[in-house]
């Protein structure tokens, strides 16, 4: 049995304050981000002109895209795009 | 999956819904362990705010990624803390990725570890002692909200907030005392 008293308690509690909203946000949208991630490059692979579009404005695809461009984002895309 | 259900799910069933594509129990192993990942990031990595705000997106994606690997679903916690504390390590090589890890490691950061898993076991307890107390704990210790906040948040006069919050802890405590047992108390 575990017997805490109401400062250790405290403690606790205190010891796991919110993440910044925007990243647990971020966090949570993954699933719908890698699945239009890889919905683009699927469709890239397939067409040359959304390839051309890609490797001359990458941002701005991806933003047409509904995907947020962040740096993590842009280097997982350009890794998968040189193995196209 | 349904958000209500949240917090009576066990750790391996959210695995296996997560595995199977639910994106709704994913949502629920983001919020329950980000806390946990931050603090780990933050507190016992001592990262920079830039810092670990990156080790936290990272931690995340490769949790979301490599889930399928993790061996023993019942596992969850430790390997989400292992995996963030990869990352951490990682992130203060900055490029020197051959320096031993007790070069980089924090003095102290398996007590902090150890502390950050019992805070996480006592977070979970919140979910069983009702709405109202679990959010007035949460808001006063976790988000430092004074009582007139708290009062207006939840529609109760400040007055009584200090003795509802006292009332609460007790709640917690026997709750905790009723549970599994954990790992040794903090500062003992």
């Amino acid at each position: 049995m575990t017997t805490y008293d109401h400062e250790q308690l405290a403690q606790l509690l205190a010891a796991l304050p919110p993440a910044p909203m925007g990243l647990v946000a971020a966090a949570q949208e993954l699933p719908r981000v890698r699945q239009s991630l890889d919905d683009l490059l699927v469709r890239a692979k397939e067409d040359a002109e959304l390839r051309r579009l890609l490797v001359a404005d990458l941002e701005s695809a991806l933003a047409e895209s509904g995907i947020r461009p962040t740096p993590r984002i842009l280097d997982e895309v350009r890794t998968r795009m040189r193995r196209l | 999956m349904d958000r209500r259900d949240s917090t009576s799910i066990g750790d391996a069933q959210l695995v296996t819904a997560c595995r199977g594509g639910d994106e709704e129990a994913w949502n629920v192993l983001v919020e329950r362990f980000s806390r946990y990942v931050y603090a780990i990031c933050a507190q016992g990595f001592r990262l920079s705010a830039a810092d670990a705000e990156d080790a936290f997106q990272d931690v995340f994606a490769k949790v979301y990624v490599q889930l399928d690997r993790l061996r023993d679903p019942d596992a969850l916690r430790p390997w989400i803390a292992q995996l963030t504390r990869r990352v951490c390590l990682d992130r203060l090589r900055t490029g020197d990725r051959e320096l031993p890890v007790e070069d980089v490691e924090p003095d102290g950061f398996d007590d902090q570890l150890e502390t950050l898993d019992q805070a996480l076991a006592v977070r979970e307890a919140l979910s069983g002692i009702g709405e109202m107390c679990g959010e007035m704990l949460d808001r006063f210790f976790a988000r430092d909200e004074s009582y007139r906040t708290i009062g207006e948040a939840l529609d109760l006069p400040p007055g009584t907030i200090a003795s509802r919050i006292s009332r609460c802890l007790d709640k917690l405590k026997s709750a905790l005392e009723d549970s599994a047992p954990l790992t040794r108390p903090v500062g003992r």
